[in-house]
This record gives C-alpha cells, structure tokens and sequence, in this order.
C-alpha cells in the first residue's frame, strides 16, 4: 500500500528539513521533490516482492518487515552515501 | 525624507517568532538568520516606531533573504503593518491590516542574498500608521501557497522600510 498523503508529505518535509539543516544545494523544486518521493514509493510498492525474493530463505522467512527495511537502509546508506 | 529614503532597519535579533506558527532561528556563517519552512506558513514580527521625518507617503519593505539549499524557484512573502496608536488599540488581540504579497525568485547561490520588495500605499494599506506612532510588523514566508516552490528553507536575514 502507498503512503497517504500526510505520510508523504511528512517524509517531504523531513528531506527538505535535512537539506536545509545541512545546506545542501538541491537544483529541483520542491514539487518536484514530491513527486519524486511519490515515484520512489511507488518503485517500493512495485518491488517489494522482488526485494523478498532476492534475501535468502533464512532471513526472508525469519527477519520482521521492519528489520529487512533497516537492512535495505543499510545497505543503500552505504553504497550510495558512504560510511557516514 | 524623499522618495526612495530608508524609514528603518532590522536585523534578526529585532524579530519575534509567532507562538504557534513561528519561524526557527538560525545562524548562517555568524549570521543571525530566521529559518522559514517549505511546507507550511511561518511568522516573525518586528516592532518598531515610525520615524518622526516620516512624511505620510507610501512605503516599501524590502526582505533580504537566502535559500539554505535552493539555486532556483520562488519564495511567496507577506508582509501586514498593525498600527498601535494612542489609547485606541488593545494589543490583547491582533489587528493587522491587509497584507500585500511578493513572489519571488532565490538568488542563484545559496549563500547569495535576495532582495524582495513590497510595495504599500498611504493609508489602510499600512494600517493607517502615522509619524511618532508604535506599529508591528508580520513577515511571512507562505510555504504552503502554489506559487512557493522553492525547496527547503528560507533564511531571512534583513529588513528595510523605505518610502516609496
């Protein structure tokens, strides 16, 4: 299922929060931005089954949702963003 | 004073945010800087005497403002004047007048300062204000309207009143 409206903008605000904490430039608008947290969430609801089937059977049968989402988080975290 | 005089100057450390719906403060490179949200509407006032050279004509506000993250979009602000003139208003409740808006684009680096005007006319415009009297100001940055689509913060730095 999607993130409802207030879920999106609520992970909207947070991003541009951070950006701004962080004063990182960013070069789309900020409706843009949330369109694309819509399109990635959309690509998650797309690919949630692939992601399942790609873990081996021990931890998809065993891992909670909550710990495979952590483990994606990590995982990205450190190949798109680095150690930080 | 003439066309195009400076009335007042404010910096951050002369603002008040609103109670609930209040701009952040923030520093920028030593700066004083209030921080206005994307996705919401938020307020600081300023208070402040009109100067007794003011001669009774028009008056801009000019924001001085950077983005924290953006390099292009636009930024909605509103400004509203309150007159507090003598033994007349109770400032218990609000009585801004009607306020005038400024769509504006951010400067094409961060750290780059923009300069959004607003123009007011004599009169009920600007509440009516008069030389010698106390007034508020109410700046907002209007996140939440369709023309905002500048993304992240924006820091408001400075502000002048100047006569038209």
């Amino acid at each position: 299922m999607a993130l409802t409206t207030p879920q999106a903008r609520a992970c909207w605000k947070e991003v541009m929060d951070d950006l701004s904490n962080k004063r990182e430039v960013i070069l789309i608008d900020k409706n843009v931005l949330l369109d694309t947290i819509n399109a990635i969430d959309a690509w998650i609801v797309s690919n949630a089954t692939n992601f399942n089937q790609a873990l081996p059977l021990a931890a998809r049968q065993n891992l909670t949702a909550s710990q495979k989402t952590r483990l994606l988080m990590a995982v990205a975290r450190r190949r798109f963003i680095g150690d930080g | 004073m003439a066309s195009g005089d400076t009335l007042l100057v404010f910096n951050a450390h002369s603002m008040t945010p609103d109670a609930s719906a209040g701009a952040t403060p923030d520093t920028r490179n030593n700066h004083p800087v209030w921080d206005f949200d994307a996705s919401t509407d938020e307020i600081v006032y300023v208070e402040a005497v009109m100067p007794r050279s003011y001669v009774g004509g028009g008056i801009t506000v000019v924001l001085h403002w950077m983005a924290s993250s953006a390099t292009s979009g636009n930024a909605v602000w509103s400004v509203a004047f309150e007159r507090h003139d003598d033994d007349a208003v109770d400032l218990d409740s609000d009585s801004f007048a009607t306020a005038n808006t400024a769509t504006d684009a951010c400067a094409s680096a961060t750290g780059e300062v923009a300069y959004t005007s607003i123009a007011f006319t004599d009169g009920a415009q600007i509440d009516s204000i008069a030389a010698g009297e106390s007034f508020r100001l109410k700046i907002s940055r209007l996140g939440s309207n369709g023309s905002d689509n500048m993304s992240g913060d924006a820091e408001l730095l400075t502000v002048e009143l100047k006569e038209t």
